[in-house]
């Protein structure tokens, strides 16, 4: 029982990682299958040679993100307080984008024929102004089961997250009347305030729920056919790992897990290499996802939305995500002005190189044209590109400017590299930290080709690509520990600090989340973190402070605020510190740690680097007779200058002229400007 | 504009008699005046030879910049950045939630000349409206007046401004001592004295009922506060702390602006910069042009009106004529009713606004936003009209009901050039509701103003949207649950309202209901809204949408009456302190949008799920859509 592998189901390929114990890593990947995402990890796994050895899996799935965006979900029946079952319809008014009359606004993962109102009603001080209609819920509970009509029930009821005793009594007279039905309830889900992004959150995990159970349930039974018998476990948005049971009980969790194992790879990275800031890079076919580790430490958020007015409150790593990647699509305006995205020709017809019948010029095509993609070596040879066609669509930019193809494909790759690192900017200036104090990782595809201009662009001074960069988060899954985390809205300011009812919840919220990791058989040192999220009374977004007591005292309140002042002044430069301060949620995070793989060391370089062939490839510098590297051939301790290309199976590294690579003692490539 | 001879306060605001900007300078008081030739020439044409058209003044038919389109694009993402890092400082720090929850405020940046050269995407009502603000605060303060450190405030609405609440923060900037351009915050303050709470007075017959006017003065010197101004500030609102923490966002904003912009420079060096700038200026022009160009040449007249003043129960005119002439477009409004004794005037910034945002709606909505792009679009208001509003006729309410208003009279203008790219009427109000009092539970003075929302109309090949914000702003609604918290209401329905959206082969949007309940003793309630009698139109045998209403249900009575017969008001939709009783209810509803296309045209599928779902009756299905 030594193996343990990481698993990613992507759109086109399913990504695997194997950690042999002292043996080292191994990758590879298999073409996926979208309508049973289950079979390509299936038919994965029979590469593993002796499947009684894995001791775990951690399965990364994109079924739960899929089926929201893509609104392939159960029939949801919603429940509401009387006079608000409109709540997620009616949003919260405002429109994506200020001069779009063409956009349609976004509707809720219920039917309004399916949304409900009862007879209660609590206030926000928990008094109940109204009894819940016991005799109501029993009908409608006996007639939704009867019927058969929805498969799912979302319960959102106003200030349950003050108190949740009718949320608590539907559930029960549901699992007396219509049992088959799975209810998913707000003060569950995420006992906050703002009814409206508790009604989508609450609506998405009933949404998925049917489909997320019937997913984990196949692949368990199948994976236990095949002889598996080690711990299975899926990947949660905020980087975790839980047990496929619990994954089934709130499977909203698992909404956006695809894009953490990188960030969680990338934590790892830092320790073993000592650094300890980076920005995270992972360019894909449609899009980028941007991240950062500081200071040795992902960062969680949960303000998130899946589409714009489709908000879902659950915590995750904080990984921004923008529509440019490999296959967007470049256009220009009326008058000339050249564009990148945010449309992308997807996986199909995708670039016009793939040969599927695209005309229009791409990210992909660009980077072909310029040399940097070889197109008898895409994927490691197994599609080969079609390079006529990619330069015919990047003719039609070039043929309005009267460019040469290559300036044209230079201009396309210049706009491309703007929008990264304007997101990039978002994650790093306008978060308040300095590019310069971080290193950029990039992973993905087509990461790699872009490290040199993001550097450069972006003003980080080292760029580092690491081993296996298209099957990254694969990897980082491996490395993933068990974690909990629960936040509950208080209602508490500076000025009635309730210390007894602070330690009230503190406590539950405690017991809620150890619980949670209890039952998932974690039985060793379970780290608790306590937090407040603060702000200025009157103000409308919150700071997180950390706190490091168990339990508040009234003499201890002083240096909370004093440390909310500083912690706001260090972030947006001015405090009040006259201004009382609203606690706005209490929260408390359980990790369980896990053994994860030590990363191995490579061979130390006994001579230079050879270069396996030259190609001309395009700069901006110039055109240039540039080596090519393969990276199996990589040893630490190498290095060169560039132009230089390090290619293998599924992605390039672009060392631009005035940049030097050199392979770290795990194999990473590391490249800054000079030599 | 001519100043006292101490220059403290001004002896009369000249404005041109032609477009209506305001005139800096000396000019003689009893003379016709115009900002230049081309006002002038225009001002004398006859019909024909304004048919003809008058090519605008200083007009750049093309781009051709020495700049490449790369470098444009570039530039411009990095100065929206710029200003979307400024607008979320304001969002995040702000303790107005007409700020934090509904986004009510803006940041910019701008050249020397204070032309507008980026614009965060925030509310699009000041989008338009801050390049008039700071080409004014520009005029009245010269270049030998400003250091560094500097902050300008300002929120006269017969300097620029919008109305009074709309507050400008403008900083220079400098680099080596030389003045590099502007970064520039605007908000809406949700509290500056007055006769009311929240400083909506819709019964309001001059501005001085309508809170603190301020010229533009610095609030900051040199990087220091001005204490004298701060305190004169703060002794004039209700809510001090609030408003004190609300400046602080607003200049927390123009000085990362400042930050930010500096380093961009730095990264261009000054001339290459201001030389870029100027480009991506004519880049955007052209780029206007080119839509406009698509728009057949003519002469395209529409009006609408607003229901009457709050003082006056008659109904204003709104009056459009949009020449189009190949690349560009005069907005004349001149029919349009004099200004009116009630606050629903407007000032010039609030039409020049309007005009733009109808003109973006139509065109690819990446032009970047700045002050080449409205070169194109020449808006003509009379002086002394209902959209330009002479001192010292109120205007609070004007811009948030007439703007969208204005906006869809221009859109239904241009439905005659360009029919499929036009939607039926928005519900074209906010029904703002402004209260305040002393909390029950805290003992703290509070004022909240909250906003409701509309259907969109219908549209070629979609339905309206339900429950959006109209045109005017981007507005969030507060949550239930946060405003019962704050404010000593409970809401007893939050709802769509079926049928609201106007019947058409793609149907309005329906509009929203709120009804609330009070739960202290006393509550102050002053309200402005619109389209309570007359419905937002459809198009094209489109019907009409649902009106708007704001009725009373006093504790212990059954029925639901309107402001003018529980509170003698004088209009159903715009009146000010009402007092409301523990006890008493208050009930919104809001427009949907109208219908667009022959209702006997829509799918009986859709139809059919349209009664399903609730959006359409039993009763309106066979009685609007019957064939």
């Amino acid at each position: 029982m030594s193996l343990h592998i990481g698993i990613d189901t992507g759109g086109t390929f399913t990504d695997f990682m194997l950690y042999d114990g002292g043996k080292g890593m191994r990758a590879w990947k298999v073409l996926s299958t979208p309508g049973d995402p289950t079979a390509a990890v299936i038919e994965g796994l029979s590469q593993v040679q002796d499947l009684s050895r894995i001791a775990s899996i951690r399965l990364g799935t994109t079924v739960a993100t899929n089926a929201l965006l893509e609104r392939r979900g159960a029939r949801v029946a919603y429940i509401a307080t009387r006079g608000f079952r409109d709540v997620p319809f009616i949003q919260r008014g405002n429109r994506r984008s200020h001069y779009d009359l063409s956009w349609v606004k976004p509707k809720p993962f219920c039917l309004r024929r399916d949304a409900y109102q009862v007879n209660e009603r609590i206030d926000h001080k928990g008094r109940i102004l109204a009894p819940l209609d016991e005799a109501e819920i029993h009908a409608l509970a006996k007639r939704l089961g009867d019927e058969g009509e929805v498969a799912a029930v979302a319960v959102n009821l106003l200030f349950s997250f003050v108190r949740p005793d009718h949320e608590l009594r539907i559930r029960d007279i549901f699992a007396e009347e219509a049992p088959g039905l799975p209810v998913s309830l707000s003060f569950e889900i995420d006992p906050r305030w703002k009814e409206d992004q508790r009604a989508m959150t609450t609506l998405a995990d009933a949404y998925i729920k049917p489909l997320v159970r019937r997913q984990v349930k196949s692949f368990r039974e199948r994976a236990l056919a095949a002889g598996i018998s080690g711990r299975i476990a899926m990947m949660k948005s905020n980087g975790s790992e839980v047990s496929t049971q619990a994954a089934e009980e709130r499977p909203i969790n698992l909404a956006v897990s695809g894009p953490t194992g990188g960030v969680i790879a990338a934590k790892h990275l830092t320790t073993a290499k000592g650094i300890r800031n980076l920005a995270t890079l992972d360019i894909g076919g449609t899009s980028t996802d941007v991240s950062i580790v500081v200071d040795g430490q992902e960062r969680f958020t949960d303000d998130y939305e899946l589409e714009f007015g489709i908000p879902l409150r659950v915590p995750m790593i904080d990984i921004r995500t923008i529509g440019a990647g490999g296959g967007s699509v470049a256009w220009l305006d009326k008058v000339g002005g050249l564009h990148v995205g945010p449309r992308s020709a997807g996986a199909r017809p995708g670039p016009a190189c793939y040969g599927f019948g695209g005309t229009e010029p791409t990210v992909t095509d660009a980077n072909l044209v310029l040399g940097r993609i070889d197109p008898n070596s895409f994927l490691g040879g197994k599609m080969r590109l079609d390079a006529e066609a990619a330069r015919r669509a990047i003719g039609s930019v070039a043929a309005a400017h009267g460019w040469s193809v290559e300036e044209a494909a230079l201009a396309i790759i210049r706009i491309m590299n703007n929008n990264m690192v304007g997101a990039l900017r978002a994650v790093l200036i306008e978060q308040g930290y300095d590019p310069r104090q971080f290193s950029l990782l990039t992973y993905g595809g087509a990461g790699p080709l872009h490290v040199c201009d993001l550097l450069n662009d972006a003003n980080i001074p080292l760029g580092i690509v690491p081993n296996h960069p298209g099957q990254f988060s694969a990897y980082g899954f491996t490395m993933a520990d068990a974690r909990s985390d629960r936040r509950r809205s208080t209602l508490l300011n500076s000025r009635n600090f309730d210390v007894e009812r602070a330690n009230a919840i503190m406590a539950e919220l405690a017991q809620s989340v150890s619980d949670d990791l209890r039952r998932q058989a974690h039985d060793g040192e379970i780290k608790l973190i306590r937090s407040l999220q603060m702000r200025y009374l009157g103000q409308n977004y919150e700071l997180s402070l950390p706190i490091l007591v168990e339990r508040f005292t009234p003499e201890g309140m002083e240096a909370v605020w004093r440390d909310f002042h500083r912690l706001f002044e260090e972030r947006y430069r001015f405090s009040l510190p006259d201004a009382p301060i609203e606690i706005v949620d209490i929260g408390c995070t359980a990790i369980a740690h896990m053994a994860k793989p030590e990363l191995p060391r490579i061979a130390e370089a006994a001579g230079g680097a050879e270069p396996a062939s030259r190609r001309k490839v395009v700069f901006e510098e110039g055109t240039f007779e540039t080596p090519v590297y393969r990276r199996q051939d990589l040893a630490a301790g190498h290095a060169f200058a560039g132009p230089a290309l390090v290619e293998e199976a599924v992605s390039v590294t672009v060392v631009r002229p005035g940049y030097g690579l050199t392979v770290d003692m795990f194999g990473n490539l590391e490249i800054k400007k000079g030599a | 504009m001519r100043f006292s001879g101490n220059g403290f306060y001004v002896e009369t605001y000249n404005k041109c008699c032609n477009c209506g900007v305001l005139l800096y300078g000396a000019a003689k008081d009893d003379e016709r005046k115009f900002c230049g030739d081309w006002c002038a020439s225009w001002f004398s044409a006859g019909a024909e030879e304004r048919a003809r058209g008058l090519p605008l003044p200083n007009a750049k038919m093309s781009y051709a910049g020495r700049t490449s389109v790369v470098d444009l694009t570039i530039l411009d993402g990095n100065l929206a950045s710029i200003c979307r890092d400024m607008g979320v400082t304001v969002m995040r720090t702000a303790y107005s939630p007409i700020f934090s929850e509904s986004l009510d405020f803006t940041c910019g940046l701008f050249d020397r000349q204070g032309e507008m050269i980026a614009v965060g995407d925030f509310c699009p009502s000041m989008i338009g409206g801050m390049p008039l603000i700071v080409k004014a605060i520009v005029q009245e303060f010269p270049l030998e007046d400003m250091s560094e450190g500097d902050v300008i405030v300002h929120n006269d609405p017969y300097r620029g401004g919008m109305h009074t609440p709309e507050h400008t923060f403008l900083k220079p900037i400098f680099l080596d001592g030389a003045l590099v351009g502007f970064a520039g915050a605007i908000g809406h303050i949700g509290e500056i004295g007055g006769m009311v709470p929240g400083s909506f007075f819709a019964e309001a017959t001059e501005t001085f009922a309508e809170g603190l006017r301020i010229p533009p003065v610095k609030i900051k010197r040199a990087g220091k506060d001005c204490p004298d101004i701060w305190k004169m500030m703060l002794a004039n609102v209700r809510t001090p702390r609030a408003n004190y923490g609300d400046y602080r966002a607003l200049i927390a904003a123009v000085d990362l602006g400042e930050q930010r912009l500096l380093d961009l420079i730095g990264r261009y060096g000054v001339a290459a910069y201001e030389e870029t700038v100027a480009d991506l200026l004519d880049y955007s022009e052209a780029r206007m042009r080119a839509e406009i160009a698509e728009i057949p040449n003519g002469r395209y007249s529409f009006e609408d009106v607003m229901e009457d003043d709050g003082v006056v129960a008659e109904r204003l005119t709104i009056k459009v004529t949009v020449f189009v002439k190949d690349a560009e477009a005069i907005v004349d409004y001149h029919g349009t009713s004099p200004q009116t004794k009630g606050p629903m005037n407007t000032p010039l910034s609030i039409p020049q606004a309007a005009s733009f945002n109808a003109f973006l709606q139509i065109s690819d909505f990446t032009i970047p936003k700045n002050a080449g792009c409205f070169r194109p679009i020449k808006v003509l208001v009379e002086p002394g009209s209902l959209l330009n509003v002479e001192f010292p006729a109120p205007s609070v309410g004007g811009n948030t009901e007439c703007h969208p208003r204005i906006v869809y009279t221009v859109l239904g203008a241009l439905a005659g050039a360009v029919p499929d790219r036009v939607p039926a009427a928005d519900g074209g109000t906010w029904s703002n509701f402004l209260f305040g009092g002393t909390h029950p539970d805290s003992g703290e003075y509070y004022t909240s103003y909250d906003l409701h929302t509309v259907g969109w109309g219908g549209r070629p090949g979609a339905d309206g949207n339900d429950a959006v914000g109209s045109m005017n702003g981007n507005c969030r609604t507060i949550p239930v649950e946060v405003y019962e918290i704050r404010y000593p209401w409970l809401v007893e329905d939050w709802s769509l309202v079926c049928d609201s959206g106007g019947a058409g082969e793609f149907r309005g949007g329906l509009g929203m209901s709120k009804t609330i309940r009070c739960l202290a003793p006393e509550v102050t309630v002053s309200h402005v809204g619109d389209r309570h009698q007359v419905p937002p139109w459809g198009l094209h045998k489109g019907k009409p949408a649902g009106l708007a209403s704001t009725r009373f249900m006093l504790d212990g009575e059954r029925d639901w009456r309107d402001a003018r017969a529980v509170y003698g008001k004088v209009s159903p939709s715009k009146f000010a302190n009402v007092r409301i009783r523990e006890g008493d209810r208050v009930k919104v509803v809001m427009p949907g949008g109208g219908g667009w296309g022959d209702p006997a045209r829509r799918s009986r599928e859709a139809l059919e799920e349209d009664v399903r779902d609730g959006y359409v009756s039993e009763g309106a299905m066979t009685r609007d859509y019957r064939d």
